[in-house]
């Protein structure tokens, strides 16, 4: 028998009626400074316990419902009911980005047999940005859909997002997962959520003002030319004549290189957090309202672990770098068990004084492991560049890296722009900025000074930096 | 068990909810906007117990 049928229909009809709606007389305590008070205090004994036991339950979905996962597993002679301890998650093979494509051509049409439910159980389809060779595509169910805004809720939260909040997304959504799910997660904590997809950023910009907008969402790279463009086009002050009071980041590093955030801060009179996620991975990572210099794993949705990019070592102690290797303990459609992130990151010797028992990577992603390079023998990460150049006052926010060969050597060229007005020297300027590199990053430069207005402006993501060692790189 | 009482409390509440979502699901077959909705409920409790999951239950 079918619901709609038979006795008591008309009884179930009428208790369905919405003026059978009650609402709550107590209202959520906003005052809450955790999402989930449970989980993101978990003693670590238990944290460690529950990511284990979560762990194991995803290799074995995976194992029993993707070939790709089973023949990967079986071909590394790793059972899932083998895995004991932490420890020997480790035997569990990586997977990395690369192994993802050949896998599409196969079926299910269009993801691959990674997939590991029906293919009308998938929801939702993004893709990666293809920057590094073809796209991967992620299916989602909507259970997965729901953890994945979950995860974004728990970090809204934890940068004080409540549902007064007016947030603004100034962002064009698309195939990409950029700031979907921030979207529904905005939603979920019962915000107003405003789409400000197809506006160019002046229209953005007098939106915001028109409806007050309280909070955004962007990459730092747009959050400096929103300012830029206020400024100079419309002649608004953003932190005088808007109302955006915490802005958080994606997509790029920024948020916590320290220059840069101050930069946005000022320029807005806003908070602004960093979030690191990927569409294969899920976001994983968040600066919380403490603001402790770095950015907390959500240790009950992942386990992070860090290794050395040489040896592949298991990296325990805090203050040395390496890459991560993330798995997403909730995600089914299409897992993510100890993927090869390439992001580069550093335990955090500290405890957040926040109160969160999640640990915290000390400078959010403090660079990718394609972009950490050798130049002249010394290991250089953009995101110390670009922490000098922006605690320039008398520089713009823009400026390019070039890395070439001449001759045998290597050679750095930083191409910088005068901010508008500055009146500044260059000459002084350019010694000056030599000096502060040199000490940050041990490496010389040529610098080249160049009129504000001149350097390429990014909409979204930027590529400022420019390796012309590797081919393809141009 | 080292789970509060009022969690483990609430954690049977949803299990319940869970049971009940489930059911009704089960017997949707013919009837789109219960069994889509439905579909919904059931993604959005198994949020609730990801939310109450503990090592210990
Ligand atoms: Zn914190």
């Amino acid at each position: 028998m079918t619901l709609h049928q038979g006795r008591g229909a008309d009884t179930a009809r009428q208790k369905l009626s919405p003026h059978s709606r009650r609402i709550s007389k107590k209202p959520m305590n906003k005052s809450i400074p955790y999402w989930n008070p449970f989980l993101e205090t978990l003693p670590r004994e238990r944290l460690e316990r529950l990511q284990l036991r979560k762990f194991r339950r995803i290799v074995r979905w995976a194992y029993e419902h993707s070939r790709f996962h089973r023949a990967l597993y079986e071909k590394a002679g790793v059972e899932p009911d083998e895995i004991k301890s932490l420890e020997q998650v480790r035997l569990v093979p990586k997977v990395e980005k690369s192994m993802l494509r050949p896998i599409q051509s196969k079926d299910p049409f269009p993801y691959g047999d990674a997939l590991c439910v029906p293919l009308d159980e998938v929801t939702e389809f993004h893709q990666t940005s293809g920057t590094t060779g073809q796209p991967v595509y992620q299916p989602d169910t909507w259970q997965d859909w729901e953890w994945f805004s979950e995860c974004w809720a728990t970090l809204l939260w934890a940068q004080g997002y409540r549902p007064h909040d007016r947030v603004f997304l100034p962002f064009g959504y698309n195939v990409f997962v950029a700031f979907w799910t921030g979207h529904y997660a905005s939603e979920k904590i019962g915000c107003e959520t405003v789409p400000g997809g197809v506006l160019d950023t002046q229209a953005r910009i007098l939106k915001m003002q028109e409806l007050r907008a309280t909070a955004m969402m962007a990459t730092p790279t747009y959050v400096l030319g929103m300012a830029d463009a206020a400024q100079r086009k419309l002649g608004i002050d953003p932190a005088k004549d808007l109302f955006v009071r915490r802005i958080t980041c994606a997509g790029e590093p920024g948020a916590l290189i320290p220059s840069t955030k101050e930069r946005m801060e000022k320029l807005w009179g806003a908070k602004v957090f960093d979030h690191a996620g990927a569409t294969e991975i899920g976001a994983w990572g968040f600066e919380c309202e403490a603001q402790p210099g770095g950015m907390h794993v959500n240790e009950a949705m992942f386990l992070a672990e860090v290794e050395d990019p040489e040896t592949g070592d298991l990296i325990t102690e805090p203050n040395k770098s390496g890459k991560l290797v993330i798995s997403a303990l909730d995600r089914l459609a299409q897992p993510c068990i100890r993927f090869d992130s390439k992001d580069i990151v550093q335990m955090s010797p500290d405890q957040c004084p926040c109160g969160r028992t999640y640990k915290v990577f000390k400078g959010g992603v403090i660079g990718r492991a394609d972009d950490i390079t050798k130049v002249k023998g010394v290991l250089l990460a953009p995101s110390a560049i670009e922490d000098v150049v922006r605690s320039f006052p008398g520089l713009s926010h823009e400026y390019e890296v070039v890395v070439e060969k001449r001759g045998d050597m290597d050679h750095i060229t930083l191409k910088v722009e005068l901010a508008e007005g500055s009146g500044q020297d260059a000459s002084s300027i350019t010694e000056k900025l030599k000096t502060e590199l040199r000490f940050k990053t041990n490496l010389g430069y040529e610098i080249q000074t160049h009129p504000y207005g001149s350097l390429p402006r990014y909409e979204v993501k930027a590529k400022r930096f420019k390796d012309l060692r590797k081919r393809g790189d141009a | 068990m080292t789970r509060q009482p009022a969690l483990t409390e609430i954690a049977a509440q949803v299990d319940q909810l869970h049971r009940i979502a489930q059911e009704l699901y089960d017997r949707s077959e013919d009837f789109p906007a219960l069994n889509r909705n439905l579909k919904r409920i059931l993604a959005s409790i198994h949020m609730l117990r990801i939310n109450l999951e503990e090592d210990a239950d």
